[in-house]
């Protein structure tokens, strides 16, 4: 078995992804006076148009990176709420920098990601309640975490969040866990995982999951 | 049973020239929270209730430089007056609503 504390070593990637190649950085920092985050985090959007064949990659925005907490609440106080966003397909993603939206990426090839589906009406303060964990580093999973998803559907809404190591149930159930307790769920709530890799083979983010009960 | 294994926790020094330069809270040190220093090194973590206070301060109150517009996501709407001359009224995240209100309860 792993050692549990492997995962909280320092993965000084530096600017280097596994491959060598140099991350383009946005080299944005924490202003003086400013309150710094463990990491750079890009806020993105995916909008998918009703009709048109466009491809996820195609519709998805970087809209602007943040490096500070405060650079934080310049970009959310100037955002719509996920809740309105209008009704449709839309998603927010707020992915490490350097990690994009995509379960192809190199950071998340070998991740899958928690879900947790939510009624309409309550989409806006959970997503608000999980970036905050996020970005704040409350999950205590070392290098783990790329990013949060909340994706505004017609019927529903969904929350998710992404980790680097699906095979990694030390890392899993502990994110399971500070994801109980940050979003407040009631105990009988039920989880689902999926990894990108069943993802990627049957081309659907929320279909097909693994159900968790407890 | 897995073997684990051990390594000094690794230390730092801070030097405080004022007094002005100690945390304002319990849960920090100079340089950091308390928990800063973990097995991987200095993490910077901020809990819910700080991160919602910096909410408040002026650095926050103007919209980050070089915003792109996306209509009805970073701006609103793109404005179609109504046969009674109104604009639709801009939503748009408002400012912390925030005192300790009860954790909402969730029905899945």
């Amino acid at each position: 078995m792993n050692n549990k504390f492997d995962m909280l070593k320092v993965e000084d990637s530096g600017d280097e992804d596994v491959n060598g190649q140099p991350k383009e950085k946005s080299k944005k920092v924490a202003l003086p006076g400013e309150h710094p985050l463990q990491f750079n985090y890009a806020f993105w959007f995916s909008r998918r148009s009703p009709g048109k064949q466009t491809s996820y990659d195609q519709n998805l925005k970087q809209i602007i990176v943040v490096a500070s907490v405060e650079q934080f609440w310049q970009l959310y106080s100037h955002v719509m709420r996920p809740s309105d966003l209008g009704t449709g397909h839309s998603d927010y993603h707020l992915f490490k920098e350097g990690i994009r939206p995509m379960w192809e990426d190199e950071a998340n090839k070998a991740g899958g990601k928690w879900i947790v589906r939510l009624r309409k009406g309550i989409a806006s303060r959970c997503w608000e309640n999980l970036i905050l964990a996020m970005l704040g580093e409350q999950f205590m999973v070392g290098e783990e975490i790329c990013g949060s998803v909340i994706s505004i559907r017609y019927q529903e809404d969904i929350l998710s969040l992404w980790n680097r190591t699906a095979s990694d149930q030390v890392t899993t159930s502990r994110i399971r866990d500070t994801l109980k307790r940050v979003l407040n769920l009631p105990p009988n709530t039920i989880m689902e995982y999926k990894t990108h890799t069943d993802s990627l083979k049957d081309n659907s983010s929320y279909r097909n999951t693994d159900v968790f009960m407890r | 049973m897995s073997k684990t294994s051990c390594q000094a926790i690794p230390t730092r020094r801070i030097v405080l020239n004022d007094a002005s330069q100690l945390p304002a809270d319990y849960s920090s040190t100079p340089g950091g929270t308390l928990f800063s220093t973990t097995p991987g090194g200095t993490r910077i973590i901020y809990d819910r209730a700080f991160l919602l206070e910096c909410r408040n301060s002026p650095l926050t109150r103007s919209p980050p430089p070089n915003m792109p517009k996306i209509p009805g996501v970073t701006c609103p709407q793109a404005m179609k007056t109504k046969e009674n001359g109104h604009a639709p009224e801009a939503k748009v995240a408002k400012p912390a609503e925030h005192v300790d209100e009860p954790q909402f309860h969730m029905d899945i």
